[in-house]
């Protein structure tokens, strides 16, 4: 009778223990305030924007420089432009440059460097981390959860996409002079340079 | 004399040897099988399997079968995920129930084994064929799992949770700690208890074992729960690994846990068949699934393979039958 007592009492406070370990309670509204002052990407992909990404752009190297190393360096041209927030083999760099448009259509402009390097400039499908991750101004250790670094870049292709890309989409034909300034994923292993689509977050058509 | 022991040792060991044969043929074709990094890839991956074929030999030790462990998996998953990141929120009374990592796992763990224990009461209790109940749990659990998650995955879980499927422990892969943990216990349970032995007993002669004072019910419908409960250890797995639980997790993941079972030796009639051969059955699988990805083999090619082994283990296991 006594054993069987002991065995309860000690049942009794294991459950307790782990129930103890398991669960906690919160004001409902606590937790709904919390949950409101969270991170908000699309401010800090704005300031990341002005303060960061364009300034970054400005100081990007010439297409035609870049596309050169790449073809003749490849290891030099990744080692000294290339970022990326993880250690896989896809690799983004910024870039800027003029061309002249040799076609468009729905989803690229397609332009031609000083230098005859042939290039694609995104202008329908603008997603990914290119705009994110090339110019590896940002930090994977200053961010808590990786979807706040997802959303980041989500917001930062969204103002291209609303913001950069309109006013050109509309207007631009072959034969036009344009500049742009962006970022473009190459894959360490497999480089395919013909396979390049700039993401821009500066693009003009030259007068 | 000699020929039939000789026969006897290679059924025995048929599945290892057929483990070896495949390495071998495997390591001949490509210089990346025997590779330290590829052994842990094949280790990590089949550890969700095991835990899910560990279970299944349970049921079909008894002479039973359990269709909807891939969808318990994927109950099992998302409650965990679910409790951890949501919590459980009770408006009428302000209250936030918040969840630990332990309690986010045991409650993926008390659903999954309240579904096996499910399975079990409906097929003692009504007589539904465990085909047939288990068949109806498969739609259940994964109806209720889109219900839970509205359809969409619930990702970003935190470090300790990734750690489950992704961490190391002491130079190992802390799946294959689980997996080896629950490898153990159910050698344990089949045998060195009398759970393990009314187990066999059921599978081998259930009308026998009724007149001998075994309680046929209580059995199976533990034997469902620890499937459950397993299968939602698999579920907790796979949503640590991929750091987010997916509503169409686990998807025809039962098949390959009853083809580990068949392939290990365990007969689908019951009462015959090893915790140990169940776990040769998922490696020869797993072994053969990366084999084929290394030697570029279609992913079509790759099913055709993967049912011609089970048929031919299940042709194999028939003949042994015959023979014995």
């Amino acid at each position: 009778m006594m054993k069987k007592a002991v065995k309860y009492i000690l049942a009794i406070i294991l459950v307790l223990f782990i129930a103890s370990n398991s669960i906690y309670f919160k004001k409902l509204s606590d937790v709904k305030a919390s949950a409101a002052k969270q991170f908000d990407a699309a401010k800090y992909a704005r300031n990341y924007l002005t303060t960061q990404l364009i300034p970054a752009a400005d100081k990007a190297p010439q297409a035609d420089e870049l596309l050169a190393l790449l073809k003749s360096s490849p290891d030099t041209a990744f080692k000294m432009y290339s970022h990326g927030l993880d250690i896989g083999n896809i690799r983004f760099f910024m870039v800027q440059g003029q061309g002249t448009v040799t076609a468009v259509d729905e989803n690229d402009i397609y332009i031609l460097t000083k230098d005859k390097q042939a290039l694609k400039i995104a202008i329908e499908y603008v997603f990914g981390n290119a705009l994110r991750d090339a110019p590896g101004l940002i930090n994977i250790n200053d961010f808590t959860n990786t979807m706040d670094l997802n959303n980041i870049a989500a917001e930062v292709d969204k103002i291209v996409r609303a913001e950069v890309l309109p006013p050109i989409k509309s207007k631009v034909k072959t034969g036009d002079k344009i500049t742009f300034a962006g970022a473009f994923e190459l894959n360490q292993e497999h480089i395919n340079l013909e396979k390049i689509e700039v993401i821009s977050v500066v693009l003009k058509i030259d007068k | 004399m000699i020929l039939s022991q000789y026969r006897s040792h290679l059924v025995k060991f048929q599945s290892l040897i057929a483990l070896v044969l495949l390495c071998i043929g495997i390591g001949l074709l490509s210089d990346k099988f025997f590779t330290v990094d590829n052994g842990w890839n094949v280790m990590r991956q089949i550890s969700v399997n095991i835990c899910i074929s560990v279970g299944m030999t349970l049921v079909v030790l008894t002479g039973g079968i359990d269709l909807s462990v891939g969808s318990v998996l994927a109950i099992g998953g998302a409650i965990a995920a679910g409790l951890l990141k949501f919590g459980i929120e009770i408006p009428s009374g302000n209250l936030y129930i918040g969840f630990t990592l332990l309690g986010s796992i045991l409650g993926g763990l008390v659903i999954g084994s309240l579904l096996g224990l499910f399975n079990g009461w409906a097929i003692t209790k009504f007589k539904v064929p465990p085909f047939v109940a288990t068949l109806a749990m498969l739609t259940i659990a994964r109806g209720f799992t889109m219900l839970y998650t509205k359809g969409f995955p619930v990702s970003n879980l935190g470090d300790s949770f990734a750690y489950i499927g992704t961490g190391w422990f002491i130079g190992i892969p802390v799946p294959v700690w689980i997996s080896a943990i629950v490898i153990v216990v159910a050698i344990i349970i089949t045998q060195k208890t009398a759970l393990g032995r009314y187990i066999y007993a059921i599978g081998g002669n259930e009308h026998a074992s009724k007149l001998s004072g075994i309680n046929i019910s209580k059995v199976k419908i533990i034997v469902y729960g620890i499937a459950g409960m397993l299968a939602a250890v698999g579920g907790i797995i796979v949503t640590s690994r991929l750091d987010s639980a997916q509503p169409n997790a686990g998807m025809s993941y039962e098949l390959d846990a009853i083809a580990a079972v068949v392939i290990g030796g365990t007969s689908l009639s019951g009462g015959r068949g090893t915790i140990m051969g169940t776990v040769l059955g998922a490696l020869i699988i797993g072994v053969l699934n990366n084999g084929l990805v290394l030697l570029n083999v279609s992913p079509f090619w790759q099913q055709v393979v993967k049912g011609g082994v089970i048929l031919l283990a299940v042709i194999i296991d028939k003949a042994n039958s015959k023979n014995d």
